[in-house]
């Protein structure tokens, strides 16, 4: 890669970071519709469009810059207060996300398409437009506060904001002075405000005018609790903290004069900037003496109390339920904002590493176990040969075994560690269905409760990219037909809103994870019929196939081209591919619907690709691997044993099914040979299973699968390569591929 | 004369700058003459095209020698035991590991009108390969690919008044991959487009 290239990389995975914060964020804004939004979520939204603001200007991409200045504008009216949160300001909001993930996408293949740019156009405008007035002739509650006007000269305007709203709210206001000694007072304010964020809100920290001793600082906290002095007090136990209440002064029709006294509220404190004692950028020193702080009175929270009944702002969308509830049943918290402290450290402990790096070592990996394999290889010849050894020769096999043992454990937990590293959390692709939730949902007009769960589940970095696009198709077509409107629903004696579930879980080496919908189900019948009138299966077929199989038929290719696909509960939009796309993660999906309950589907996947478990089968004296996470059972036969049906070969299984066989040497145009036992290998992925023929079995093994590459691509049946030491090179089964052509070979001939 | 080098530099900086401005290259300048002057030397400078001689790496394929630009080469390797891949395309040999990459190796002879039928050099009931055989690696636009070849003989050096890239019955045609002939005192090199003859 070059310089420029390298550069882009860098920029589209950074902001790719930034904007999955800034998704996860906003879902939890959703999330919390209906309420005041919690300002230090609103401060870290805001925080994130600055820095990607910046990010992107310092790369050049216009396009990205001008939406996060225009999105940061607009936070930053929400943040002061300037503007209501409403469900059409988050609608823009979430918006404004699909179309960073749109350009940066478009910026990745360098490129800015007119009809993206026209987008950014229009919802720049939009996001201008919003709110661009609002009436500001009430009185200014913060003039009710007792707070002398230097002290409410060096707030910054959000510092003022927050504490407004605290005023007009009646929250009981209180200056907390805390002195530390000067060689640990960062540890000492920090403990300090981990103490007190449960407790409230820490609207600013100023240094304070009265030095704790010759070697002390001392800052005042202006803070806003939720709780009850006694309360406040016992939990500041144990630190040096003192706590004064702030008075605040009954909101009268006239004025108090205390506007002549106050200068207007300045941003920055001015003259008091030239004091050094500065703790971070947001924060002035006051100069104030504190004497006149100190005026405990403790009727100011009752008078606080009575006041805000009349002040509480009820925002308009709590008369309403918003059309999309995203709903997390994830153990931990939603996630937070960034921390209110500013450093220029960073704030994890993450590096982020290309995953062809991980791949390259994951190969290395490989070869080291190959050559393990050659050593343990080595110690095995050096045991049997202990009879005709010398006593050194054989205590020296013996070293070697002893070696290679524990080369074979630190080269174990080499790999594993490795394929750890791979790992991310299927979360990052289940907050972007949330989004697309959002945005069907009020394309379809229907009333959805999402509800996810399993989000921490972890899966190797390729599978959860891999997996998107399937859940999209799977979540899509369960609110384009699955989910009734809110009328039939009620209709039909269920409730208004419909519930999507998308749930992980995971079961040993397998992730499993399903999506469900209480909507109107897939109809069997209709689907057979639909099968029928494409010719996908015959009317014997059709005759023999259980609810389960007829239920299966819509992954079939040709049935998603069916045209009114909608009158027939909906299912089929390129289901297939889906399916394909779940097979290539050497994957199963699986469906189940009730009629008039909903349909959920089941996919089960390996947690990693990286390394798989084979079996290996000889075949006409070669040698294939087939992945074991798709082998069901193995049958050993006689020639006597397998039938012909309709020419096609199939075995009966222990009287209970019968199972189609295909013979390996034949379809691969390998001189058979006339042995006179054969080994079944039962393969199965979703429903579908096939008996693949081979002539011997050779054992198991870990195997790094390499992809044919480029050129080989088109070869049927052939998912990779492997190596298994001794320079031998062995090629790995595409399972899916064969049960599919064996599928389409009993289509054909039927 | 201590004040003298203070003298002089206050004299000559100003002086100096300027002088060496002229010398910078500004962005917004015009070097449109600049341009041509490269332009007509290089023009003078290489009037004898032959002078410059490109290495060929030579091989044989059915007795025949044959000759590809060496820049193209990316490594020889002796012939490994080759996995046959099934149902893949005729003039696919087989596949090998080759440091962690799938390394797919061709026939070319078919190609070349050489042989029918490629032959069998994969698989169980294939015979050891000739002790001389090779597998050239080049890279092409869809990875890596390895060419069978008989055996490697040099690497020539040819002068382009060596080649007679315009043979009648010899070079054209469509999807040809010979591109004309090398000549060395007596002996003859066809020249291959190796891209081509794996396309």
């Amino acid at each position: 890669m070059n310089q420029a290239g390298k550069a882009l990389a860098e920029f589209v995975a950074e902001s790719t970071e930034i904007v999955d914060v800034l998704g996860k964020e906003l879902l939890v804004l959703d999330q919390q519709r209906g309420q005041e939004p919690d300002p230090d979520l609103l401060n870290g939204i805001f925080r994130s469009a600055h820095s990607l603001k910046g990010l992107a200007a310092l790369f050049g991409q216009e396009g990205i810059a001008t939406l996060a200045h225009h999105a940061e504008d607009l936070l930053d009216r929400l943040r002061l207060g300037k503007l209501s949160l409403d469900d059409g300001v988050l609608d823009m909001l979430i918006e404004s996300l699909d179309v960073f993930q749109g350009m940066l996408a478009q910026a990745a293949r360098e490129e800015f398409s007119p009809s993206m740019a026209m987008r950014l156009k229009e919802l720049v405008a939009r996001l201008d437009g919003v709110g661009s007035a609002e009436a500001a002739g009430e009185e200014d509650p913060l003039d009710r506060l007792d707070l002398e006007p230097q002290v409410r000269a060096v707030f910054t305007e959000y510092e003022e904001h927050r504490l407004r709203e605290n005023v007009r709210r009646g929250v009981a206001l209180w200056r907390i002075r805390a002195p530390f000694d000067l060689s640990d007072f960062d540890t000492g304010l920090t403990e300090l405000n981990v103490r007190l964020k449960p407790l409230g809100e820490v609207v600013s920290t100023l240094p304070s005018s009265e030095p704790g001793g010759a070697t002390g600082i001392a800052f005042d906290l202006i803070f806003g609790a939720k709780v009850s002095a006694e309360e406040l007090e016992a939990k500041l136990q144990g630190t040096p903290a003192q706590i004064f209440a702030l008075k605040v002064r009954p909101a009268t029709g006239a004025a108090e004069p205390m506007g002549s006294v106050a200068p207007p509220p300045a941003k920055k404190g001015g003259a008091r900037e030239e004091e050094a004692s500065r703790t971070r950028a947001s924060t002035a020193d006051g100069q104030e003496s504190g004497s006149r702080m100190e005026q405990a009175l403790e009727d100011s929270r009752a008078e606080g109390g009575s006041m805000s009944d009349s002040s509480v702002v009820s925002s308009p969308h709590t008369l309403s339920e918003p059309p999309v509830r995203t709903l997390m049943l994830s153990e931990d918290g939603p996630p937070r904002g960034p921390r209110t402290e500013e450093s220029l450290r960073s704030l994890t402990q993450t590096v982020r590493v290309d995953i062809g790096r991980l791949d390259a070592l994951m190969n290395t990996v490989g070869e080291l176990l190959l050559i393990k394999a050659n050593l343990q290889r080595m110690a095995e010849a050096a045991r049997q040969q202990q009879e005709v050894a010398t006593a050194a020769s054989r205590q020296y096999g013996q070293e070697l075994a002893r070696e290679t043992r524990q080369l074979e454990r630190k080269l174990d937990a080499l790999q594993q560690g490795l394929l750890e590293a791979r790992m991310v959390p299927v979360g990052q692709v289940f907050d972007k269905l949330a989004r697309l939730v959002r945005r069907i949902a009020r394309e379809e007009g229907k009333e959805i409760d999402f509800i996810i769960s399993g989000g921490e589940v972890e899966l190797d970095k390729l599978i959860v990219e891999e997996l998107s696009d399937p859940l999209m198709h799977i979540i899509r077509n369960a609110i384009d037909h699955g989910v009734e409107s809110p009328e039939t629903r009620l209709a039909n004696g269920k409730s208004r809103r419909a519930r999507v579930s998308l749930r992980a879980e995971q079961k040993g080496n397998h992730v499993f994870i399903e999506v469900s919908d209480d909507g109107a189900g897939i109809d069997e019948l209709l689907v057979r019929e639909m099968a029928l009138k494409r010719g996908l299966i015959t009317e014997v077929q059709a005759r023999e196939m259980n609810r389960r199989e007829l239920l299966n038929l819509i992954f079939l290719p040709g049935f998603s081209t069916a045209r009114k696909v909608s009158t027939l509960s909906g299912r089929g939009v390129g289901l297939d591919v889906v399916k394909n796309n779940i097979g290539n993660l050497s994957g199963i999906i699986d469906v189940w619907s009730e009629r008039g309950q909903g349909t959920s589907f089941h996919l089960t996947l390996p947690v990693t690709l990286a390394i798989i478990r084979a079996l290996l089968v000889g075949v006409s004296g070669r040698t294939y691997a087939v992945p074991l996470n798709s082998v069901l059972e193995i049958l050993s036969v006689t020639p006597g044993d397998i039938r012909t049906v309709e020419r096609r070969e199939v075995l009966d299984v222990r009287g209970e099914h019968t199972l189609p066989l295909v013979r390996m040497a034949r379809l691969f145009g390998h001189p058979e040979r006339n042995s006179g036992r054969h080994f079944v290998v039962v393969a199965g992925l979703a429903q579908e299973r096939l008996g693949i023929v081979v002539d011997e079995l050779q054992g198991q093994q870990d195997i790094v699968v390499n992809s044919l590459g480029g050129r080989l691509q088109g070869v049927r049946g052939i998912s990779g390569a492997t190596d298994l030491g001794n320079r031998r090179t062995v090629l790995v089964l595409d399972v899916g591929a064969l049960l599919e052509e064996a599928g389409s070979l009993d289509r054909r001939r039927a | 004369m201590p004040s003298a080098p203070g003298l002089l530099s206050l004299l000559t900086v100003p002086a100096l700058s300027v002088l060496l401005d002229t010398f910078f290259y500004r962005p917004d300048e015009d070097i449109g003459f600049l341009e041509e002057l490269v332009a007509g030397t290089d023009a003078t400078s290489s009037p004898l095209p032959e002078e410059s001689p490109e290495e060929y790496l030579a091989f044989r394929l059915e007795g025949e020698f044959y000759a590809v630009p060496i820049h193209g080469v990316r490594e020889i390797v002796k012939v490994p035991p080759l996995t046959e891949v099934p149902r893949a395309a005729p003039n696919l040999l087989g596949v090998v590991y080759l440091r962690g990459e799938v390394l797919p190796v061709y026939d070319i002879k078919v190609k070349l009108r050489l042989t029918d039928k490629a032959s069998l050099v994969a698989g169980p009931d294939a015979p050891e390969p000739p002790r001389s055989a090779r597998i050239i690696v080049v890279q092409t636009a869809d990875g890596l690919a390895g060419i069978w070849v008989d055996s490697v003989s040099e690497v020539v050096r040819l002068r382009p008044s060596m080649l007679e890239l315009d043979v009648p019955g010899v070079v054209g045609g469509e999807r040809d991959c010979v591109v004309g002939l090398g000549r060395r005192n007596k002996q003859l090199f066809i020249l291959l487009d190796i891209w081509q003859a794996l396309a």
